[in-house]
């Protein structure tokens, strides 16, 4: 009786309890963002675009001259350090004013430079948005470099990287960087001690002076703005700023990887193997961009890839595998990595390398590609909500030269895409024969693992070449 | 379009040059009731973009989970990514992602969360997920074992295999508090985390995941009575359960200084942590301390960085806060604040902690200046709307709202304590809590092996 009962009860549990998912509403407007471009005198471009879901203001001022190739031969890694030290002094303020200034006005303020520019990134409570273009424009203007400012950011840089190398997440980045773009600028990830210590406050300023041009630079601004008082604000703080000569562009020619080879970063005590694996690709302006973002998102750019589910969810090697196509002005990169634990770092790399060679082989299907259509298009959606997230995206526009439809084709270009397209850009692309495959890990524990995969060369945690 | 804070007061406030002034008060709309089976529902809406976020929030966190089962909550967590009567393994990341959209879930000291953010018109598929796997998660064997081997993996990526291995938060814990549901090792032992049965995954579903310890919340472009009408459809009929027993979280007030020295396998610079047992939320020492937190070690200006970082250039970055993993409000239990500086060789622990002791002394005797509080009451204001501007934002506040305190609508006036905190509650809360018997030290030291070479 009582099992009965139980039966019956579960049975009107079960009928109300929906079996299918249900069918989604009306998709509701999606109102693009109003973008305004301008223009000063001094040639700084400027960019406004309203979004008032919170009372603040997001801001990046982009150098595009200011890469990690400008001055590399005579001073390398100096765009990283002008980065580090610019906000930490102007001719009229000391760094600590400036660190004052802006908790008074609820804001931040970040320099960092990467292959293709150096950004500073600043945002404040949007009733004070005078005051923080204010500061933007004097430390794009007149950094001026302290000498005991340069001193520390010289010796704490330093201490950093020391301190960096005993993570495997860094020694794994580095080691593929440089595995893929070997002495090309884009190799570059930190400087080397010897070329921290030797750069001074003058070969700083001479840097700014030259890179940190209006004309060779941008500004987005995206909040609650009004956009002719604020493009007003912008005016003021920056019409002063004096243009400079746009210098050539100091990137040689990328370099093409002619074979598969294993980079081993020895960390003995290591419990598990960090291992990316990877090959140049494409720039950012190329048409086969929406082909590869689109084939790395089926393989594992989201979390219902293949590569996790293969991995992850049906093997349980790994807590986060993950890929990623990151384009860049020159050209790019697509990779895929995991964390493993020791005993499967053979079966993983296996695993990486097949799927990889699945996506090039066999067309994916419709179903795999609808689904990240909709992916793509809708977190862009979600992106274009957040202020950073919108000017970030608007910032590509200008620094990597697209077309200013960007934004509003993105949708129609990521529908047209078929799966054919995505298997041309795979079999292109996801290209194994010739991948890098860099692994951090314990030598001695998991050697007879790797070594099956090809040649290695091994490496100590502060990069250089060793026995093994 | 919605808008915050009303222009003509901003502008108001630039002729005046009054920098601290109190912001004018929030106006998000909540709606707020409860089903009949216990289940809290809160629907907010807000029209910027067409995007919703469905969070669900559990009333149950690490604090809770049974002894000789460390990292048990978090283990269970990723279960509920495993499959439900109608929704296959893994598939409702599945469903979230071909559907526009993303997800995730997250296991903190006292709730555990899951939430989805899609495009609007999709939000009847968010609380379908939601309540499939609310009322009948399946659980098996055969996931179990697999999940069990994804948690050790994350355990080891972000704790064994790493320098320091979180000891400003596993660490500081397991030696700041006494009490066993308060101290334990949250992220769990890996033999703990292997030894957890199908059995132990069906009790805990059955105590906590019920709809009477939980909060449901959508927050976005939606129309909040269509709203209504489909969480009445989907979570209505969920069966309620016997109200959870709630652990005992006190904690014997401390009356000795601890301190501690470690070593470190894989590190290759000393570190130093510290952690002060905070005032109660609801203590009216607690908006001051807040306060203090932010003067002492909230950005680059904070006296915490100025003073170890740039004027005695003796350590390398400073990290931490109130709330190791969150905010003043999404928490219930006890409570440390945090902070973990890295220090150049050559350097003693001693050195450090004699500088930030100096500045807490310099507070106790002088106080802080009236423009610092101001400025920091800005940058308070200013960092609280930065956590409002997303849908998930939005929907994680009003969740531990409505968990914690019945009473999501809150949110409005969260600022106002905090606003009105004085320079002498500063000093008054520094002289208080600031002590070196109511603090754990920890200083964590590179086991000695040969000096790091020169970088290529």
């Amino acid at each position: 009786m009582k099992t009965l009962l139980a039966i019956i009860l579960l049975a009107t549990t079960a009928l109300a309890q929906q079996k299918t998912p249900p069918a989604p509403g009306a998709a509701r407007p999606l109102n693009l963002p109003k973008i305004t471009e301008k223009k000063l005198a001094n040639g700084l471009t400027v960019v406004l675009a309203p979004l008032p879901n919170v009372p603040k203001v997001a801001s990046i001022l982009t150098f595009r001259s200011a890469t990690t190739a400008s001055d590399r031969n005579d001073h390398p890694g100096i765009a990283q350090i002008a980065a580090a030290v610019a906000n930490e002094g102007t001719d009229t303020r000391s760094s600590k004013q400036i660190k004052e200034e802006l908790r008074s006005i609820g804001g931040t303020l970040a320099v960092g430079s990467d292959t293709d520019s150096t950004t500073m990134s600043a945002a404040s409570l949007s009733e004070f948005s005078p005051r923080l273009f204010e500061l933007m424009s004097d430390v794009a203007q007149h950094p001026s470099f302290p000498e005991t400012e340069v001193k520390l950011a010289q010796e704490n840089t330093i201490q950093q990287i020391r301190a960096g190398r005993a993570n495997p997440g860094f020694l794994v980045n580095e080691r593929f960087q440089k595995a893929i773009f070997g002495n090309h600028p884009y190799s570059f990830v930190v400087p080397d001690e010897k070329s921290i210590s030797a750069l001074t406050r003058n070969d700083l300023r001479a840097f700014v002076t030259k890179y940190y041009i209006p004309n060779a630079a941008h500004l987005i601004v995206v909040g609650d703005i009004d956009v002719d008082k604020t493009f007003a604000e912008i005016e003021k703080a920056f019409s002063g700023w004096k243009s400079g000569t746009v210098p050539p562009d100091e990137n040689p020619p990328v370099p093409k990887r002619d074979k598969r080879q294993i980079y081993f970063v020895n960390r003995p005590g290591s419990i598990q193997s960090a291992i990316y694996i990877g090959n140049v690709s494409i720039p950012r302006k190329d048409k086969d961009y929406f082909a590869i973002r689109t084939a790395d998102t089926i393989y594992g750019g989201s979390f219902y890839s293949r590569l996790t589910r293969n991995i992850r969810e049906s093997k349980g090697y790994t807590y986060s595998p993950f890929s990623q196509s990151d384009t860049r002005a020159k050209t790019g990169v697509v990779f895929a990595g995991a964390f493993v634990r020791n005993e499967v770092t053979g079966p993983t790399l296996l695993e990486i390398l097949y799927e990889l060679d699945r996506m090039r082989v066999l067309p994916v299907t419709d179903e795999e590609l609808n689904a990240a259509k909709e992916f793509s298009t809708g977190n862009f959606s979600v992106e274009l909500a957040s202020q950073f997230g919108l000017a970030g995206r608007i910032n590509t526009i200008y620094t990597y030269d697209l077309d200013k439809n960007f934004i509003n084709d993105f949708r129609p270009k990521i529908e047209a895409l078929t799966t054919a397209d995505i298997q041309k850009a795979a079999a292109k692309y996801f290209d194994t024969y010739h991948a890098a495959i860099v692994i951090v890990g314990d030598w001695e524990k998991v050697k007879d693992q790797v070594t099956p995969f090809g040649e290695v060369t091994m490496y100590d945690a502060d990069g250089n070449v060793i026995s093994k | 379009m919605r808008r915050l804070l009303v222009t003509c007061l901003s502008a108001l406030m630039l002729l005046a040059n009054v920098s601290y002034a109190h912001a004018k008060p929030l106006n998000i709309p909540v709606v707020y009731y409860k089903l009949p089976n216990g289940l809290k529902v809160v629907i907010s809406e807000d029209h910027i973009a067409p995007v919703v976020t469905v969070a669900v929030y559990y009333n149950v966190g690490f604090r809770l989970e049974p002894k000789g089962r460390t990292g048990f909550a978090h283990l269970f967590e990723h279960m509920m990514f495993q499959g439900s009567a109608n929704v296959k393994k893994f598939e409702h990341a599945k469903y979230v992602e071909a559907n526009g959209g993303s997800l995730n879930g997250h296991t903190d000291f006292d709730y555990t969360n899951y939430y989805e953010t899609m495009p609007s018109n999709r939000v009847e598929l968010g609380l379908w997920l939601e309540s499939d796997r609310m009322r009948s998660l399946d659980i098996s064997q055969e996931n179990l074992k697999n999940q069990q081997n994804v948690v050790s993996e994350e355990v080891r990526v972000n704790v064994l295999n790493q320098p320091y291995q979180l000891f400003e938060w596993i660490s500081l814990w397991e030696n700041a508090f006494t009490n066993w549901n308060n101290a334990h090792n949250g992220y769990g032992e890996l033999s703990e985390i292997n030894a957890a049965t199908i059995e132990d995954v069906r009790s805990f579903f059955k105590t906590y995941y019920a709809p009477n310890n939980a909060v449901l919340t959508v927050v976005g472009d939606v129309d909040a009575n269509e709203v209504k009408k489909m969480v009445e459809k989907h979570f209505a009929t969920v069966p309620s359960q016997p109200t959870p027993p709630r652990a005992d979280l006190t904690e014997p007030p401390q009356t000795k200084e601890k301190r501690l020295s470690q070593t470190d396998k894989l590190a290759n610079l000393p570190a130093l942590a510290t952690g002060y047992h905070l005032p109660p939320q609801n203590s009216p020492d607690f908006p001051a301390m807040a306060l203090l937190v932010q003067i002492l070690q909230g950005g680059e200006s904070s006296r915490w960085y100025q003073r170890l970082i740039k004027e005695k250039e003796l350590t390398l970055d400073l990290s931490g806060g109130l709330n190791y993993f969150g905010n003043e409000f999404d928490y219930t239990g006890p409570m440390i604040m945090t902070t973990r500086t890295t220090y150049k060789p050559g350097h003693t622990a001693d050195e450090v902690v004699r500088e930030m002791d100096a500045v807490i002394a310099d507070i106790t005797s002088k106080g802080v200046t009236e423009k610092e509080l101001a400025d920091a009451k800005v940058q308070y204001r200013s960092n609280f709307y930065s956590q409002l501007e997303s849908g998930q934002g939005r929907a994680h506040l009003l969740s531990v709202l409505a968990l914690f305190r019945d009473e999501p609508q809150q949110i409005n006036s969260l600022l106002t304590p905090f606003e009105n905190v004085t320079t002498a509650q500063v000093k008054a809360a520094a002289a208080k809590y600031l002590v070196a018997t109511n603090r754990t030290v920890i200083d964590r030291v590179p086991e000695a092996k040969a000096q790091p070479k020169t970088g290529q």
